[in-house]
């Protein structure tokens, strides 16, 4: 049966715990097996190491914020599209669309797949890498 | 009149058939009138219409092209699509790219195409060579 609202919470608490810089929310999101692709080197990177490079990012950054997000529930996960800016300790606010597809299991994130343009790397990182 | 996931997930089919066959005639049946495709290479809206214009040039620049591994699932109004793009350069270089597309529908046709892919794999896409950049006929996939 398809959970819809649930699926849309769990999108919603999952964004929004990275904005909120909330590392413990962010973690509950991900069920234990849970693996991420990312489009730039079509690697499936394990929980921990996601969850590591995720909590660097709340440390090191100013601000993270998912905008102009669109979400789509289907059975068995969701789709979301953004512009994600972030801003960098040397105040360069870099932006990047990307697409996040997550499938789920038991309401938590299994596994997902983020689809970006690393050819415009130098819109996210600033001229010098931030 | 609404779609059932069933007929979604045909129209899906339907479209990256026809794209692969560079049946454009056929594509231009599955684009609603109204229909815009965005790229997130250049974040800008494009008409139907400018799309299928470009198809034709666009072909050139493969032997062949393959839309495989297609990971397919619908939703209200729509349908979110992974896959791999597999084109055979008229040299015999073989690229690849991983692309998704969220696409909206109405009345058994597409009226919106959002796609997503990484214009940092076009040189390998091309000749397997770095240091060129993206240009607008590899934007057109």
């Amino acid at each position: 049966m398809r959970q819809d609202w649930n699926l849309l919470q769990l999108c919603d608490r999952f964004f929004d715990a990275i904005e909120q810089m909330d590392y413990s929310t962010l973690e509950s999101c991900y069920a234990p097996e849970a693996i991420v692709w990312h489009s730039h080197d079509c690697l499936y990177q394990s929980r921990e190491s996601n969850l590591a490079m995720l909590k660097d990012s709340m440390q090191r950054l100013k601000k993270m914020r998912f905008r102009n997000r669109r979400v789509h529930v289907f059975e068995g996960g969701f789709v979301q599209q953004h512009t994600m800016y972030v801003t960098h300790p040397n105040d360069f606010v870099g932006q990047m669309d990307v697409c996040f597809i997550g499938y789920v299991r038991d309401l938590k994130i299994s596994r997902a797949y983020e689809y970006f343009d690393t050819g415009q790397i130098e819109k996210f990182l600033g001229p010098r890498g931030g | 009149m609404s779609m059932t996931d069933g007929e979604i997930r045909e129209l899906c089919n339907r479209f990256f058939d026809a794209y692969q066959d560079r049946r454009v005639d056929q594509l231009a049946e599955l684009y609603a009138p109204d229909c815009i495709v965005w790229h997130n290479v250049f974040g800008r809206d494009t008409t139907g219409a400018q799309n299928l214009a470009a198809l034709p040039a666009s072909y050139e620049g493969q032997r062949r092209r393959t839309y495989n591994d297609r990971v397919i699932n619908t939703f209200e109004g729509g349908f979110v699509i992974q896959y791999t793009l597999h084109g055979v350069q008229h040299s015999g270089h073989q690229g690849a790219l991983w692309i998704c597309i969220v696409g909206l529908c109405r009345d058994g046709r597409i009226t919106r195409i959002d796609e997503y892919m990484d214009s940092g794999k076009f040189p390998a896409w091309r000749s397997g060579r770095p240091g060129k950049d993206a240009t607008a006929e590899e934007s057109r996939l």
